[in-house]
């Protein structure tokens, strides 16, 4: 009982290991999480003694989340950073949840404190602990039906067999992630065939932040470029607008390190990006500096998931292919600043990585040329991820058009770096779309 | 005292290891701390994998579906023991040797052989896909570790005339391996990174797996497994500094705090790198090692050969 309590003090004072899931609008605030002081953002639940949750959970990210709870091992707590008054299906599913104000650190840590302590008692199951079909096999190994290979174990069959491009027939391992599977971009479910390492089938499943029965719709504001679609409709100073633009692309070179194992440089970055200013233009030149000279990242990007000009994608995606479209082009608010896009040529997640982080220099200089200079709305607008029109889906939506495409073939390291190098925002593909039919 | 008697042998390999393995927890913080731009408290960064420890060791182990729990919990067992294995073969000063066998090395690439079973156990008995690929991508670049590692041994075996790690530490007297072979120590440290799969070779374990082999093991089991990975990267830095580094030779200082700083070093720089170097790709790896790696220490092998003559 001693060394219980003692280890129990001993472990209070340990980084907090947190699983942070993303609900609608939280995206921003779930990844700064990262920042706070004494917090480890960890890649699997059965990691984390804490479930955080940003933003306001849809009806289909419901019951994924809760299959997310029950795998947090004990002692386990769940702190809600809701964002906005909400409905009351998340308290209810998790009796037991906190709710707090956003990015509140010395809330997650009186949590866990209490956790440890003893005084908050760890959260019990909140599904029946169930196998998720009837249990039929035979024998020690449950293989089923006869022969070691044949049968149903489980009650669900082998994966079926397929041929592979050396003409063998192998098995397929059907597997679902998603919408909460860290190396995706929340709300992504993937439904893929794997032969081996390599995906031969992939589909993209419905989008849970498509609005649907009960679900107040997605706005705006929930996005991670709000600014950019507030700007379409009203006028926006230049420079902030750049500002929020370098600050996006930096978000998304610092979860790359991250999906490459670069963790502490991620961090870095994301830092970096979160008290980016025009003044600290340096800063990104030189981080531009050393990743474009990394050989390690160029090899680890090289060669994946080529872009051509003729696929219907626009933004950095299609400037990295060397097509120079860009909405600024034609805004006359840059038209006296001289401005002309960056492209690059390959169109592959390298040249995407070259590309971001070539723009965030290139806006961080506009934003410091720009002064006073605001953006009136009318024409077209540059979003970070491609141009932004009223009442159209965002550019994600095309982006995430091009993925079955674009992962079939590849191996599974590659597929999670093509997924990633694409900057989609599920959000941002539900923006402007009509709502989920009624289940 | 004779170290080779079980007690004590088994004290003095723990110990390196456990005090080895700490060690470089605290260094990887450290580093991960700068590189992050975050300032740590030197108290802080010492008593951080300590923390962790006990966080994990009141967190409960949770199960997964009809896992093939006998071989969950022997893979970690299995690495740790053939980490032990490793540095049991490691004279760690002049006097203190625990099992400097005619076949040292031999017996050392062995045991790092069978490291690829404890981590494709780990993967496959979870019962679950993301801990089955990590399994799987150990198992497809397991080869193009082993093959390097023994051959940059057995050249440095070739000046010794001796399989013995005691007698390729005394044919170091006058020139270190590292000069005497350029080749050999920086293949053996690509080699020993991917056995510990560490860094730009931890592809079992991998972000993009979410964790890969350890995705579905919490509290105590995660400890284990945590540590048993540590144990293997000392293992490869104490064989390290034996092997390319003079072992425990070195002016002033006792022979075993050189023996601890020439491994603390190369443990050192394989943490550095896993910081500021990106995860291989395994196609391009397995690539690289078969046209690069493998022909270069081949290379190291011929022209050490030749020159021992």
């Amino acid at each position: 009982m001693g060394l219980t309590r003692w280890l129990g003090r001993l472990a209070s004072g340990a980084d907090i290991p947190v699983f942070a899931v993303t609900g609608a609008g939280g995206r921003l605030i779930g990844e700064e999480v990262a920042l706070l002081p004494g917090v480890r953002v960890v890649d699997s639940p059965r990691e984390a003694n804490i479930l955080l949750v940003v933003g306001r959970v849809t009806a289909p990210l419901l019951g994924p989340l809760l299959r997310v709870h029950d795998q947090l091992p004990a002692p386990r707590a769940t702190v809600w950073w809701p964002l906005e008054p909400d409905g009351d299906g998340l308290r209810s599913a998790i009796p037991g949840l906190v709710a707090g104000r956003p990015g509140d650190g010395d809330g997650l840590r009186r949590v866990f404190a209490e956790l440890l302590s003893g005084a908050r008692g760890s959260e019990p199951p909140v599904l029946p602990d169930e196998e998720p079909a009837e249990w039929r096999g035979v024998g020690p190994y449950g293989q089923g039906g006869t022969g070691m290979t044949g049968g149903v174990p489980y009650g669900r069959p082998l994966p079926a067999r397929a041929p592979d491009p050396d003409g063998l027939e192998l098995d397929q391992l059907p597997l679902r992630v998603g919408p909460f599977f860290p190396p995706l971009p929340p709300g992504l479910v993937l439904d893929i065939g794997l032969q081996g390492d390599v995906v031969r089938q992939a589909t993209v499943g419905d989008n849970p932040f498509l609005s649907g029965p009960g679900d107040p719709s997605a706005g705006p504001e929930d996005l991670d470029t709000a600014a950019f679609f507030h700007a379409v409709a009203s006028p926006r100073n230049v420079a902030e607008l750049e500002t929020a633009r370098a600050r996006h692309h930096l978000r998304w070179v610092a979860r790359s390190l991250r999906l490459h194992g670069l963790d502490a440089r991620g961090l870095h970055v994301l830092a970096l990006s979160r008290s980016l200013t025009p003044a600290r233009r340096p800063a990104v030149m030189a981080l531009a500096g050393e990743l474009g000279r990394s050989r390690s990242l160029a090899a680890a990007l090289r060669g994946i998931a080529p872009v051509t000009g003729h696929d219907a994608c626009g933004g950095p995606t299609a400037r990295a292919a060397g097509v120079a479209v860009d909405a600024r082009l034609e805004d006359p608010a840059y038209r006296g600043l001289g401005f002309s896009p960056v492209v690059h040529a390959g169109g592959d997640a390298l040249a995407r990585l070259l590309q971001r982080l070539a723009e965030a220099v290139q806006a961080l200089d506009l934003a410091e040329r720009a002064g006073d200079l605001v953006r009136r709305p009318g024409p077209p607008l540059e979003g970070p991820r491609g141009p932004l029109v009223a009442g159209a889906p965002g550019p994600s939506a095309a982006l995430l058009g091009l993925l079955p495409r674009l992962l079939v073939g590849q191996e599974w390291g590659d597929a999670m770096t093509t997924v990633a190098s694409l900057d989609i925002d599920m959000e941002e593909a539900a923006a402007g779309r009509p709502a989920a039919a009624p289940a | 005292m004779s170290w080779s008697s079980p007690l004590p042998a088994m004290a003095l390999v723990g110990a390196v290891l456990v005090a080895g393995s700490y060690v470089v927890a605290v260094l990887d913080a450290a580093m991960a701390g700068a590189v992050a731009g975050r300032r740590t408290r030197l108290g802080d960064a010492a008593l951080r994998p300590a923390r962790h420890a006990a966080l994990l060791l009141v967190t409960r182990r949770s199960g997964t579906e009809r896992p093939d729990a006998r071989a969950w919990a022997l893979a970690p067992a299995l690495l740790a023991a053939m980490a032990a294995v490793g540095v049991a073969t490691v004279p760690l000063s002049r006097d203190v040797a625990v099992a400097d066998v005619a076949d040292g090395i031999v017996l050392f690439g062995a045991a790092m052989a069978v490291v690829m079973v404890g981590v494709f156990l780990h993967g496959w008995s979870a019962n679950s896909p993301m801990p089955l690929l990590g399994g799987y991508r150990f198992i497809a670049l397991a080869l193009s570790y082993e093959m390097p590692l023994a051959l940059v041994l057995i050249a440095a075996a070739l000046p010794a005339e001796s399989l013995s790690v005691g007698a390729i530490v005394d044919s170091q007297h006058d020139l270190w391996n590292v000069v005497r072979q350029p080749l050999g120590l920086p293949l053996y440290l690509v080699a020993g990174t991917g056995l510990a799969f560490w860094g730009p070779l931890d592809t079992c374990d991998a972000a993009d797996l979410a964790g890969g082999t350890a995705v579905e093991v919490s509290g105590p089991a995660r400890l284990v497994w945590e540590l048993s990975r540590r144990f293997v990267l000392v293992a490869v830095a104490v064989m390290g500094a034996a092997v390319f580094l003079g072992g425990w030779q070195g002016p002033l200082l006792p022979g075993a705090v050189w023996m601890a700083l020439k491994a603390l070093a190369l443990a050192a720089l394989i943490t550095w790198l896993g910081h500021r170097v990106a995860r291989v790709r395994l196609e391009r790896f397995v690539v690289v090692a078969w046209t690069v790696l493998i022909p270069l220490a081949l290379v190291d092998v011929f022209v050490s050969g030749a020159i021992a003559l």
